[in-house]
């Protein structure tokens, strides 16, 4: 199992950077190939800009500055993002690596009249979310969960046909104790040693 | 009625730029009193760094990094968000507005470790939205952004205060005729404000 870990927090002293590190070493005991990406320490930009969203729709041009990130969603057969919510969904510098990266006839074939989108990244069968959230979980229910709505289900309808996905959320982070936090690094590093 | 309009499409010649500029000036035309804040021509960075992150909870320092979109969220007493739906989420550039303006001690308090909103100064509360996608999709999906809009936001302001969520699905597939008549609905929508 190939995997890519998009990772994403600003502070390397966070407990996000602790499940990161968790969820690395679940996947190399498992003996999966990983890769990572680090949105903030490699300085990403998130913000789509006039001249990119002039050639967004252009095949091959709309490529251009973001290679890499294709190339490894090319190669992934398992995508995970490990992200603290913040104002019920990614940060926008996650948030922008959706804007920017997930660009059509790369990752998706543009609908045409009466013929749906088309799935490309076929090779994706798992997408998981890791996620830190202020809330208490019956408010992100009646809120409407958006954030997990936006990662998991947009994009695996782009994926492969049984894309299955996985959602692990820490609630009531703000509140949480040693205990509690030890229990979900747990549940995390269980989670990633069985990837199917 | 002092109103804040939040722009966020890189554009100038884009359907959404024109329903930012129909907004901005329907408003004006009835009396009231706009901020037409787009944020793609102001440069607004929307990564919420680190620093930021280590003093988020410190009020009132918290909003100095921000300290003009702060005022002029305050100073708002309507609320209108024009932009485009991108992977079922706001562009990133919107939702790094949220993460760094919509500060505690601004648009929200902590009371006993349970958030209270604090943007009751905010009456009335539109959204102008595109979705590339036919609304059908938007529902399988579960419509993130329209969840987003009309219950977080819709929380956040004042109790009785009335939302409008304005949404043409389908741009990839819209006709002439679909785009005017989403016109017609923005425009009517602006002069009731």
């Amino acid at each position: 199992m190939r995997v890519l870990v998009v990772y994403c927090h600003p502070c390397e002293e966070s407990f996000n950077a602790s499940v990161r590190n968790a969820a690395l070493e679940a996947l190399a005991t498992a003996g999966y190939e990983t890769r990572l990406v680090d949105l903030y320490a490699s300085g990403f930009e998130p913000v789509l800009t006039a001249d990119q969203r002039r050639r967004y729709h252009t095949p091959g041009d709309n490529e251009r500055g973001i290679e890499e990130h294709l190339a490894h969603l090319r190669w992934c057969e398992a995508l995970i993002f490990v992200y603290p919510t913040w104002w019920y969904g990614p940060p926008a510098m996650l948030k922008g690596w959706l804007d920017r990266v997930w660009i059509p006839h790369a990752t998706f074939g543009m609908p045409e009249r009466n013929k749906p989108i088309t799935r490309v990244l076929t090779n994706i069968r798992t997408i998981g979310a890791i996620s830190t959230l202020g809330s208490p979980r019956w408010w992100w229910w009646i809120m409407g969960a958006p954030g997990r709505r936006t990662l998991l289900t947009g994009l695996s309808v782009l994926c492969a046909p049984r894309c299955r996905t996985f959602w692990l959320g820490l609630h009531q982070m703000d509140q949480s104790s040693d205990g509690e936090r030890a229990a979900y690094l747990q549940k995390v590093r269980g989670k990633l040693a069985s990837l199917t | 009625m002092r109103v804040l309009v939040l722009h966020a499409h890189p554009n100038p010649e884009s359907y959404n730029a024109a329903l930012f500029r129909l907004v901005v000036g329907g408003l004006r035309a009835g009396g009231h009193e706009v901020d037409a804040c787009d944020l793609h021509a102001e440069d607004f960075q929307p990564v919420l760094s680190r620093a930021e992150r280590v003093g988020y909870h410190a009020i009132p320092a918290n909003r100095s990094p921000v300290e003009a979109y702060v005022k002029r969220l305050e100073a708002a007493e309507a609320l209108v968000l024009v932009y485009p739906v991108w992977n079922f989420g706001f562009p990133a550039i919107l939702k790094g507005f949220l993460d760094r303006v919509f500060l505690p001690g601004v648009s929200f308090r902590i009371v006993d470790g349970l958030v209270r909103p604090n943007l009751q100064h905010i009456s009335r509360l539109v959204v102008v939205t595109t979705y590339g996608g036919p609304r059908w999709r938007a529902f399988l999906v579960g419509d993130p952004p329209r969840r987003f809009a009309t219950r977080v936001l819709r929380a956040l302001i004042k109790p009785a205060g009335k939302m409008r969520y304005l949404a043409h699905y389908d741009m990839n597939r819209s006709t002439d005729a679909s785009r005017s008549a989403f016109i017609g609905e923005v425009k009517a929508a602006v002069a009731r404000l």
